[in-house]
């Protein structure tokens, strides 16, 4: 059902449109209905100066890559890759969380640049992320700067998913429970000390290998039924 | 365009771990970026080993059990430890086992990037390596395989073969072969092998032909024959011969001398003794025992024992399974012995058990073997009774010694009347042992203690056996007689862990692998087995049985097995290689014939026995 | 050469004696030589129990007891003597054929209990405990004298060699090594002895100099007997008479049954016993120790009444009012040095004098007459410094196998079989040498803290043995009714009794330690008699309204006292 209604709506997307986007699209479509094993998956984790989608700026992108194996998923870390983009103003406040400061982001791309690059390589890629609402808003937010062009992304939520299992063992979420390191702990993942970007894509990229792996039968499930819209 | 900034957390971990600590920093970067990250779920029990990417799995968090096919426990590991390196060093299929015990993340290394840190760094190489030999002690290494398809080449062909100049005549070559009672004779003309002479072409090509015997023989020889190196497989023989049709193969030595020269010649190979090579696989061998109905043939038969033993040494098999192969063949040849002799004599007056002793009874018989046995009657034989199983005995005892076990130089034979006895006599001659234990009544006991029946019925020997078992259970004082005995000789281990090698004169002999190895686990064994009471004789058994019983620690007992297995293929390897150098075979291990990793893993074999020497003085003799 | 170098120097070479024995023995006995030499000739084995038996108490203490309490101290005599033979003769060959090494491991398979091995494993533990405390007291004696430290010192110094020799030596329990201790323990006592009984007696041998007339300088008998001699000066400066004794009669009684079951529950010379193959070895070796104990035994008694002589005629000088302190003998002056020896000038004339009551300016320890004695009688400097090998021998032969016996009892008895099972050889070795260890280091410091000087410490040890290891024992071996149930509660009452009473007497209320506030006149040292008693009232008691013990208990409790084959042999 779900992935019917998400194909609709990916079609009715790509409808008459010809550009880079539809293309993304359209390779999007070809992957979903894959079985989770085998489906091409790319964790991101994205910095930003602050939360706001509309105001604030992205100023790095960390993706890492998951591929189908034996386990049945595996990272290749060699794949796994990360920029900054060059941001109007200064980082600001936020630069004391994730310790990029000005002068790192002189090297950076800039926005359209950085949107090309993630276009390019997460193409036919489902993306994973934790607390992902947020990071996909950025996300769509600034393809809507740079191509003009509102466009869906459909991604899977490490988050929703760990708090979909919780509630199905207990009926209380105890706060803070859903953190990265949090759902990280319950999998027997160690904690990670840095928090850039490329960082916190492979903590999510492994806490949803892990998700995957503690879920019985997972060759019979579909990459569409991970995906939230 | 792409900032290469490294993942931190992996690299903090990575460059932690020995050897990886070792590397310079651009091979740790190179190393970290071509990791791949794998998730292990308790629920999936087994890490799936996908036998064509074989790689090095490097835990970061979890735990695993390494096991081997029979599920025994090589090896626990946790975070910062490693599995898959040894089927990446040694290209082996992979047989090991690895379970998930918790939720684990691993990194992955692939192949090509191992390698070339091995090249970056002798550190890590050597790590590797040596944890690899390692692990190859902890597990059942030695697999007895099919021997005509990994047997060696020159395991079954006659050394120094017979060779003959070019010029010389066809009838020298005839009398150099009559004499040296062979089929054929290599020719040679300035070192260097051009040819070989057959009875097949004295009789094709110079009788035949109507030639005399002047003729040079590089007339006669066929050119340039078929070849093979020392280190081929037989089937690889085989091969050739079938294909060419021919039943004489020239073996080469493996290298050269130098450049400019091939390699000599160092044997010849025939077809029979292929056949005869084939034929002396155990399990046949035992049939044509069984199937021999006088005592003659049955010693001709008994020829093949030590070709056999060549073989399963060629074969690589596991110390453990060689003893368990030549004592069945020894069972096997004592018992048709019985049989036929009983044939001549009739049938017994009385039920018996014919008892093996030593390394018989512990099934761990290797070459040139003594006869250790005895006789247990069922009750105390009249005059005719003792009549009848002398005249048997002392048969079967000349049978075993014509058959090339010779007579125990202690006199520990059924037929010395002193071990012929009834079960009662028996039984009170081992509690004379338990209760007074002098070192020779010790002695004594190290040797019967190891009883097996290879002839008569079970229950009469049971009978022994728990008797004497149930008072050297607890039996503590006997136990500790037993304990010191066994500790008067020890590993050949000095200070700083060098090797002590005897001396004959100015001849360095070497280190003695039984007395000084295998022998002191034996003994090792027995105390604690005897203390248990323990039915098992075998020593691989015994420490079995006493780990599952609880009795040695587990860790104790696997290492103690490992150790014993690898002494003995040590000293089992050492006289293969003596006996087809054609030296004199003895227990006597040169060091300086071993290279450096197996130098280390035999002194890390004799430390384990030295570790179990203190545990043993300590338990039994309160001591240390 | 002086002492001092002379002691380092004969020290040095006792010491490399014993390591050369042992690496001898390690190294040149192949498993041919060992089966050929037939084990160890039971004359050597008895020598070696000897030394084993002998510990620093015998050694350094017995003799100064026996000279300054004269008649009392003899009940430390007969007490270890008529052990040693309880032990030899009527114990070990019951023990041996019920086939266990250890007193716990008999009495756990006796009374069919693990708890009852514990309780026993933990007696015997705090037994050897209190005996090594007397040895360590005796080798911080000898060290202090010879270093010319003060006792406490010469404490740390001998806790640091017993230790060495104990837990990393490799060289204990050797028989020919134990065989060496001997040697080098009865020459050095026997020598000072002959010397000065020569000198004092003109004869050779001390036990028959001991009953004769006293000599002069020339040599011409003086028609004085040395013990007549010594009751005279004792009754002189008010002390009992020698030969009399100021103990009651019930309280010598009891001290002297408490050393000797004592004697009998002590584990670690039992295994002596069971290191010899044959029965009849084990017999002819136990009496051979006896021949060699009784060499030394016979001989305290003399040495003390010639040093009892010699300490009061050299302090008190001629006429007997005392000697100038500048002029005091030299022994006087180096023996200040440990603290052992102290002169307080009471009536200020510079003179120093000994007697019973308060005009004493003296106070002598003990424990030093042994060792001063060929000071005393100004012997040459060589015989001083044998002394003191021997002193040293004779607590690290007993120190030693004491050690392994706790050490032992620790790793193998208490972790392994109750509380880890799963530890490995290397740990179990691991935990053994670091028992040891803290047994050092206990006794070290009971050593500095002595509650009474060697022998009265070491009798302690004895009253605990006898209270609580010895009944079980005995009941195991010649009753078929106790149980488990009474066992337990019997080692229990009896030592937790005995104990009590010491500790009070000897640490809690230690000014009440006199023979009125005794229970029956009993002192503590004899109350391990009492306690003996208790544990069997105790034991009755319990099995009496406990479960009844099992058949094939009561079967093996049969089949040990089955007189024929306790283990004899049929040559073949």
């Amino acid at each position: 059902m779900n992935e019917l209604w998400l194909k609709a709506r990916l079609y009715y997307e790509i409808f008459g449109q010809s550009d880079l986007l539809s293309e993304y699209q359209q390779a999007y479509l070809s992957v979903i209905n894959k079985p989770i094993t085998s489906a091409p998956l790319m964790a991101i984790d994205l910095e930003m100066t602050g939360l706001d989608p509309q105001q604030d700026q992205i100023i790095s992108i960390g993706i890492v890559p998951i591929e189908p194996s034996l386990m049945p998923l595996s990272i290749p870390l060699a794949k796994a890759q990360q920029i900054m983009i060059n941001i109007d103003g200064s980082v600001g406040q936020s630069a004391a969380v994730h310790g990029i400061v000005d002068h790192h982001l002189s090297s950076a791309l800039t926005l359209s640049q950085a949107m090309e690059w993630f276009v390019e390589k997460t193409k036919g890629h489902i993306l994973v992320a934790h607390h992902a609402p947020m990071d996909i808003g950025f996300l769509q937010s600034h393809l809507y700067k740079t191509n003009g062009r509102a466009i869906k992304l459909p991604f899977i939520d490490t988050l929703a998913l760990e708090k979909q299992r919780l509630l199905r063992q207990h009926d209380v979420l105890k706060e803070g429970s859903l953190r990265l390191d949090a759902c990280r702990q319950r999998y027997g993942l160690p904690t990670y000390s840095g928090h850039d970007a490329l960082t916190d894509a492979l903590a999510c990229a492994e806490l949803f290998v892990a998700q995957v792996n503690s879920i019985g039968d997972i060759n019979t499930l579909s990459a569409a039924e991970f995906i939230s819209i | 365009m792409k900032d290469d900034s490294e993942l931190q957390p992996i690299q903090q971990f990575i460059s932690a771990l020995v050897p990886f600590d070792s590397l310079s920093d651009s091979s740790l970067v190179r190393c970290c970026q071509q990791l791949t990250i794998g998730y292990y779920s308790k629920t999936s029990k087994v890490v799936p080993l996908d036998e064509s990417h074989p790689q090095l799995y490097i835990v970061r968090s979890g735990a695993f059990e390494v096991r081997d096919e029979q599920g025994e426990l090589l090896d626990r590991l946790g975070e910062g430890d490693y599995f898959g390196f040894p089927s990446l060093l040694s290209g082996e299929k992979v047989s090991n086992q690895v379970q998930i015990l918790e939720d684990s993340l691993v990194y992955h290394l692939d192949p090509d990037t191992f390698n070339y840190l091995r090249n970056e760094s002798r550190v890590f190489d050597r790590f590797f390596n040596r944890a690899f030999a390692k692990r190859m002690r902890h597990q059942a290494r030695f697999k007895a395989k099919d021997l005509t398809t990994t047997n060696r080449v020159n395991s079954l062909m006659s050394v120094d073969p017979l060779t003959i100049d070019c010029h010389a005549s066809v009838s020298d070559a005839a009398k150099k072969m009559r004499l040296a009672r062979v089929s054929s004779v290599l020719v040679i003309d300035n070192h260097k092998l051009i040819g070989i002479l057959t009875d097949r072409d004295l009789r094709n090509r110079v009788l035949a032909e109507g030639f005399d015997g002047n003729l040079a023989v590089h007339q006669a020889m066929t050119t340039n024959p078929k070849r093979l190196s020392a280190n081929a497989l037989v089937f690889e023989a085989m091969l050739l011969m079938s294909e060419h049709g021919i039943h004489h193969l020239p073996i080469m030595a493996e290298t050269p001398i130098d450049d400019n020269t091939e390699a000599p010649a160092v044997g010849m190979l025939t077809s029979t003794d292929i056949l005869r090579g084939q034929s002396s696989q155990p399990l046949l061998l035992i049939g044509e025992i069984e199937r021999q109905q006088d005592i003659d043939s049955l010693i001709n038969v008994s020829k093949q024992i030590p070709v056999l033993l060549q073989n399963l040494i060629s074969a690589d098999a596991r110390a453990e399974e060689v003893g368990r192969v030549l004592t069945s063949v020894t069972d096997a040849l004592t018992r048709r012995l019985i049989i036929l002799n009983q044939q001549i004599l009739g049938a017994a007056p009385m039920a018996f058990c014919w008892l093996a002793f030593g390394s018989q009874g512990r099934q761990d018989q290797a070459a040139c073997s003594d006869q250790d046995n005895g006789l247990l009657l069922a009750h105390e034989p009249d005059e005719h009774a003792k009549g009848y199983f002398n005249a048997l005995s002392h048969a079967v005892c000349e049978g075993l010694d014509k058959c090339g076990y010779i007579y125990c130089p202690g006199d520990i034979m059924a037929q010395n009347p002193k071990w012929r006895l009834s079960l009662d006599k028996w039984q009170r001659h081992f509690e004379s042992w338990l209760n007074a234990p002098e070192p020779k009544a010790l002695m004594h006991a190290s040797i019967f203690f190891d009883m097996r029946a290879v002839y008569g019925p079970q229950n009469l020997f049971e009978q022994l056996q728990n008797h004497v078992l149930e008072r050297t259970k607890d039996n503590d004082i006997f136990l500790a007689g037993m304990a010191g005995n066994s500790l008067v000789e020890s590993p050949p281990l000095g200070f700083f862990r060098k090797f002590v090698l005897e001396r004959d004169g100015s001849e360095v002999k070497g280190m003695d692998l039984k007395h000084k190895g295998v022998a002191l686990i034996n003994d090792i064994a027995r105390v604690y087995a005897l203390s248990a009471g323990i039915t098992e004789v075998n020593t691989p058994k015994r420490i079995r049985a006493l780990m599952d019983a609880n009795i040695i620690n587990r860790k104790d007992a696997l290492n103690l097995a490992d150790a014993h297995e690898f002494i003995a293929h040590m000293r089992l390897a050492n006289q293969g290689e003596q006996y087809t150098s054609q030296q004199d075979v003895t227990n006597y291990l040169k060091p300086q014939q071993m290279s450096s990793l197996i130098r280390h893993q035999l002194r890390d074999a004799f430390k384990v026995v030295h570790d179990a020497q203190s545990g043993l003085r300590m338990k039994f003799m309160r001591s240390y | 050469m002086d002492v001092q170098t002379l002691t380092y120097l004969i020290v040095g070479v006792t010491f490399a004696l014993y390591i050369g024995i042992a690496i001898w023995s390690r190294a040149g006995s192949t498993k041919e030589f060992y089966v050929a030499g037939g084990g160890v000739p039971p004359v050597m084995n008895g020598m070696a129990t000897a030394a084993d038996w002998m510990s620093a108490a015998s050694f350094i203490s017995l003799a100064g007891i026996v000279s300054f309490t004269g008649y009392d101290g003899s009940v430390y005599l007969m007490g270890w003597t008529g052990g040693y033979v309880l032990l030899a003769l009527c114990m070990a060959p019951y023990l041996r054929k019920f086939g266990k090494f250890t007193v716990p491991d008999f009495i756990g398979d006796r009374y069919y209990s693990q708890a009852a091995r514990t309780v026993a494993v933990m007696c015997a533990i705090f037994i050897c405990f209190t005996y090594i405390a007397g040895q360590m007291r005796g080798v911080g004696v000898v060290f202090s004298r010879f270093l010319e430290v003060d006792v406490e010192t010469g404490v740390y110094i001998g806790m640091a060699v017993v230790f060495f020799y104990a837990v990393l030596g490799g060289m204990k329990g050797i028989t020919y090594t134990q065989v060496a201790q001997y040697c080098v323990l009865i020459f050095a006592f026997m020598v000072p002895a002959i010397f000065i009984s020569v000198m004092m007696t003109g004869h050779i041998l001390p036990q028959i100099g001991f009953g004769a007339e006293m000599v002069d300088a020339a040599g011409n008998g003086t028609g004085v007997y040395l013990l007549d001699k010594l009751d005279g000066l004792s009754a002189e400066l008010g002390f009992a008479q020698y030969t009399e004794g100021s103990k009651s009669m019930i309280d010598v009684f009891f001290i002297t049954g408490a050393l000797m079951f004592g004697t009998a529950g002590l584990p670690h010379v039992i295994v002596r016993f069971f290191t010899v193959p044959r029965v009849k070895d084990a017999r002819v070796s136990a009496g051979w120790a006896l021949v060699f104990i009784a060499i030394m035994y016979t001989t305290v008694p003399a040495l003390a009444a010639f040093s009892r002589v010699n300490m009061i005629e050299t302090i008190n000088g001629p006429d007997s009012t005392g000697v100038s302190y500048k002029a005091a003998p030299e022994w006087i002056k180096n023996w200040e040095k440990t603290g052992l020896i102290t002169w307080d000038d009471k009536n200020g004339d510079g003179n120093i004098y000994y007697t019973n009551g308060d005009a004493n300016e003296m106070k002598i320890d003990r424990d030093i007459m042994v060792l001063a004695t060929p000071e005393i009688a100004s012997l040459p400097a060589w015989v001083i410094a044998l002394v003191a090998a021997g002193g040293l021998a004779a607590a690290l032969s007993t120190s030693a196998g004491l050690l392994l016996v706790i050490s032992t009892s620790v790793s193998h008895d208490l972790l392994k079989k109750n509380l880890m099972p799963d530890i490995s050889d290397k740990e179990e070795l691991k935990y053994a040498r670091i028992a040891a260890g803290l047994g050092v280091v206990m006794a070290g410091y009971f050593g500095i803290n002595p509650p009474g000087f060697v022998a009265a410490v070491v009798a302690i040890a004895f009253g605990l043995a006898a209270s609580s290891l010895f009944p079980a024992i005995i009941m195991g071996i010649f009753s078929k009714t106790v149980n488990k149930e009474g066992a337990i509660a019997g080692m229990l009452s009896g030592l937790f009794c005995t104990a009590a009473y010491i500790v009070y007497f000897k640490f809690v209320n230690p000014s009440a330690n006199v023979s009125d506030n005794w229970f029956l006149g009993i002192s503590p040292e004899g109350f391990g008699l009492v306690g003996m008693f208790i544990n069997f009232g105790v034991a009755f008691a319990v099995t009496k309204v406990t479960k009844k013990i099992p058949d094939d208990v009561v079967a093996m409790v049969e089949s040990i006292r089955f007189p024929k084959g306790s283990g004899e042999a049929q040559d073949h």
